[in-house]
């Protein structure tokens, strides 16, 4: 079977209203794919599987603290098809819903009596909008207010210098993976520049979904330029000629203003001999996940291949791949108009600037861009300060935990965190109160680990269940010792999760209910 | 042993290997077992169910012995405190997501016979019962989703070796399941109920649903009786699963993949059409017709041998080319052979015919 027809699959589907009775036969019969398997795919991805919600709300931290879950109740009660989802990167305009394939920020239950019961009357007209950035004073590398660039010049600039020289200003540049891990960009960068093989891809990861994040949302709002243009540089530098951008299917903003961009740049005969596609990304978290990205696009369920090998080696379809989030390859054409040693000058106790996401309890909610090392306070400052009295932070989304306010001062930057066993992640700063249980915040984000787990191995399938039903059964009203009792086997599971987890998804996720027992034991005892 | 250059450390011994191998087929060769669940030799290493995971030399996280493949001064620890602890802690949690209560009939958990080698830890609390059954009427594989560990060999024996990819993985999280598409019943589908699901399944999940199977002791303590399968010429060797208390076959398996022709497999006919070994209409011996058209007990001799009165007595009244002699699909090569012997050399024609010929 050609591998471009499997491709269709999840874009099939969509395009059939998503998986009802006989479409995965019928995908089956115009893909060659057999049909069970179209209906494995399909069925993975929220948006695909459940055809009969319209209205879905966010239950994720930010938005359950504005009171989502309390909408959702209230949405069911009208009579609305409406259902939880996972985060809609849209922590900063909390709580948000998502009406078939748009997102709707700001949601209120005015809207919803409003509707009186139908769903095509929720917010039927959708207006272009896009959230507040900001950036802490000092030289930026992306520079989200700043004028778009169509000029082309950095990618000039790299055609002179050359495949290998821009690499080694991507070196120079210390530039490290912005969707969480933190890997150095140049290492990818060199691996699949050095692979034999003819055909490499480079793939753009641009299906943002860690609560708490919404920087690559605001990115290609609002710079797409810088997308497209740091995308064409890598692809010149590693000898790939075709970029494929795998884009979330609800970022209704984005998919207006990407392909718009990529458009706009051949139009102005830019990028020659590079084609972009564009792929749908039908709603799975997991599928930030780099090689269950590549699982996605070639029409398959999203779950994470074993590394080794890795897709700098065995990619999209088998081909050496780069992949990169949005905001890393927001980051190029800078690097390669202004140098290496210039990007790395910018951040403090790592290099260049980046994006922080801040959402939650705090006055301004918005991207910060700010140099790499910045603390929660300073950012809290330019922020308007915290709603209430600062009690605890999530400063990477929910894979890293959290941590208490007596940690604000410390360097948001990959290593620095790491020490405290948490991690920068992709940046998305939520800001807890003192009025938040944090035995309630963890169960919110183990509820989304569950339902985001791939299901792929037991350890994350079975122990993302695990750990929260032991934590609802603490949660019962009854004697200290029988709750003490239900959480007796969380640190086997947990350490279970992290030894035993094929991906970062099932190792990340018993942080929230650890952390949470380890800084904040009081309150799973009230 | 494979004399080879190449060399990897297992424990603190040498151990050689050959280009290509896994680190669990070194180790397996080597007498050190590593327990699996996901694994089949016939199937892609999926590496999902963890148990292999084992200790490498300066790798942070533990490595799926099924998927990685052996390397030249490799460092291989599968007795360390850490995979004990992975395996103690991952079968408990395993048996925590399992439902209470005995095994099925005529089949072995392999889940549990881990768990009692390797240590659990029993005092796991149950977790909720999560997937609900979907009824489905073909008549012969059942699948309980709650048994299920979602090891895929079912889905990748049925796309990787039967090529039918009926069934396939399906939804996502804690709700991931088996299914066919729109979860349909197996009989709406490309299945061909050739059973392989049943055969590779290892905790029960899939079984047979004839009530003689249900009804009988674990797997265990069945007699297995080798034999060749009758149903065509292709010879693939099966185990009549014999309940001897009951003194009858209660299932069919497939000795196991690499030792015979049919490597593992049977088809619907092999495992699930055992049913007239016992069934009283079948024949038992041969039977002639008396003149009034009643059938009455015979011998083989006087069988025959009205048979080839019989066929002679056509051959005398209308031409030798008025017999014609199809052989079933049934027969093996050389009773094929002998069919056409039959008819060539005693009748006289050349009128015969196998009938899976087309």
């Amino acid at each position: 079977m050609d591998e471009r027809q499997r491709a269709q699959v999840l874009g099939a589907l969509q395009g059939a209203g998503g998986l009802t009775e006989d479409v995965a036969a019928l995908v089956g019969t115009q893909t060659g794919v057999p049909e069970a398997e179209v209906y494995g795919a399909g069925s993975f991805f929220h948006l695909l599987d459940d055809t009969a919600v319209k209205l879905r709300m966010c239950t994720g931290l930010s938005c359950a603290m504005k009171g989502s879950r309390e909408l959702l109740t209230a949405a069911q009660a009208a009579g609305l098809p409406a259902a939880e989802c996972s985060c809609l990167a849209a922590c900063d305009l909390a709580p948000a819903a998502l009406r078939e394939r748009e997102v709707l920020p700001e949601f209120g239950s005015a809207e919803l009596d409003a509707a009186g019961g139908d769903w095509h009357a929720v917010r039927p007209e959708q207006a272009a909008w896009c959230g507040a950035v900001d950036a802490l004073p000092g030289e930026l590398a992306m520079d989200l207010a700043g004028e778009r660039d169509r000029s082309g010049d950095a990618f000039a600039r790299a055609a002179e210098l050359g495949a290998g020289a821009v690499i080694a200003e991507v070196d120079a540049a210390g530039l490290q993976g912005r969707g969480g891990a933190g890997f150095p960009a140049a290492f990818k960068w060199k691996a699949v520049r050095r692979e034999t093989a003819e055909t490499r891809y480079v793939v753009l990861n641009a299906d943002e979904g860690e609560p708490g994040a919404f920087k690559d949302r605001e990115v290609l709002l609002r710079r797409p330029d810088l997308v497209v243009e740091g995308l064409a540089i890598a692809a010149a530098a590693v000898g790939a000629r075709e970029v494929w951008c795998y884009l979330g299917a609800e970022s209704g903003g984005p998919w207006r203003s990407l392909p718009a961009e990529i458009d706009a740049a051949k139009g102005a005969g830019l990028y020659d001999g590079i084609a972009f596609h564009l792929h749908a990304a039908p709603g799975a978290y997991i599928c930030g996940e780099e090689t269950a990205l590549l699982e996605a696009l070639e029409g398959k369920r999203g779950m994470p291949r074993l590394k080794p090998p890795f897709p700098t080696q065995v990619g999209l379809w088998g081909r050496p791949t780069l992949i990169h989030n949005v905001e890393t390859i927001a980051c190029v054409p800078a690097i390669v108009r202004n140098s290496g040693a210039w990007f790395a000058g910018l951040g403090r106790t790592g290099p260049g600037t980046k994006l922080y996401c801040l959402s939650g309890h705090v006055a301004r909610p918005g991207v910060y861009e700010a140099p790499l090392g910045v603390s929660l306070d300073e950012l809290l400052e330019a922020a308007g300060g915290v709603v209430g009295e600062l009690k605890a932070f999530s400063p990477g989304g929910a894979s890293s935990g959290f941590l208490p306010a007596s940690e604000s001062g410390r360097p948001l930057d990959f290593k620095s965190l790491a020490e405290v066993g948490s991690m920068l992640g992709s940046a998305g700063i939520v800001v807890l109160n003192d009025a938040v249980n944090m035995a309630e915040a963890a169960l919110i984000q183990l509820r989304f680990f569950e339902a985001e787990s791939c299901g792929q191995c037991a350890p994350c399938r079975i122990g993302t269940r695990f750990l929260r039903e032991a934590l609802e059964e603490a949660q019962r009203p009854g004697d200290g010792e029988a709750r003490r009792a239900a959480l007796r086997h969380v640190a086997d599971a947990a350490w279970q999760m992290n030894e035993g987890s094929i991906c970062g998804l099932g190792q990340a996720a018993p942080l929230p209910l650890t952390s949470a027992l380890k800084w904040f034991p009081e309150d799973f005892e009230a | 042993m494979i004399q080879s250059r190449h060399q990897l450390s297992l424990n603190g011994a040498a151990v050689s290997f050959a280009a290509g191998e896994t680190v669990l087929a070194v180790a397996a060769r080597a007498g050190t077992a590593i327990p699996t669940l996901c694994h089949d030799s016939r199937l892609e290493p999926a590496g999902c169910c963890r148990s292999c995971l084992v200790e490498i030399e300066g790798r942070p996280r533990m490595a799926p012995a099924c998927a990685t493949p052996a390397a030249d001064g490799m460092v291989v620890a599968t007795a360390s405190e850490r995979v004990a602890r992975h395996r103690r802690t991952l079968l408990s949690m395993y048996l925590a997501d399992q439902p209470a209560g005995p095994e099925r009939g005529g089949h072995s958990c392999e889940l549990h016979a881990m768990a009692d080698e390797f240590g659990a830890a029993p005092d796991w609390p149950k977790m909720a019962p999560l997937r609900a059954g979907r009824a489905d009427p073909n008549p012969y594989i059942l699948f309980e989703p709650d048994k299920c560990i979602l090891c895929a060999r079912c889905t990748r024996y049925c796309d990787e070796v039967e090529g039918v990819s009926a069934i396939a993985l399906a939804k996502r999280g804690p709700a991931t399941t088996i299914s066919t598409a729109d979860g349909r019943g197996l009989l709406d589908t490309s299945c061909e109920l050739c059973g392989g699901c049943i055969d590779v399944c290892p905790t029960g999940a899939m079984t047979e649903k004839m009530p003689r199977t249900a009804a009988a002791p674990p797997e265990r303590e069945l007699e297995p009786v080798r034999t060749t399968c009758n149903y065509c010429g292709v010879g693939c060797q099966m185990d009549l699963n014999v309940d001897r208390a009951a003194n009858r076959v209660v299932k069919v398996t497939s000795p196991p993949p690499g030792t015979t022709t049919n490597d593992g497999n049977l088809c619907v006919k092999g495992r699930f059409a055992y049913d007239f070994i016992g069934h009283p209409d079948r024949l038992t011996t041969p039977l002639v017709r008396a003149q009034d058209g009643s059938l009455r007990e015979a011998s083989w001799d006087e069988a025959l041998q009205r048979a080839a009165d019989g066929l002679r007595g056509v051959a005398e009244r209308h031409g030798r080319d008025a017999l014609g002699f199809v052989s079933s699909s049934r027969c093996t090569g050389e009773e094929n052979y002998l069919v056409q012997k039959l008819a060539r050399a005693v009748f006289d024609t050349n009128n015969v015919h196998q009938c899976s010929a087309t």
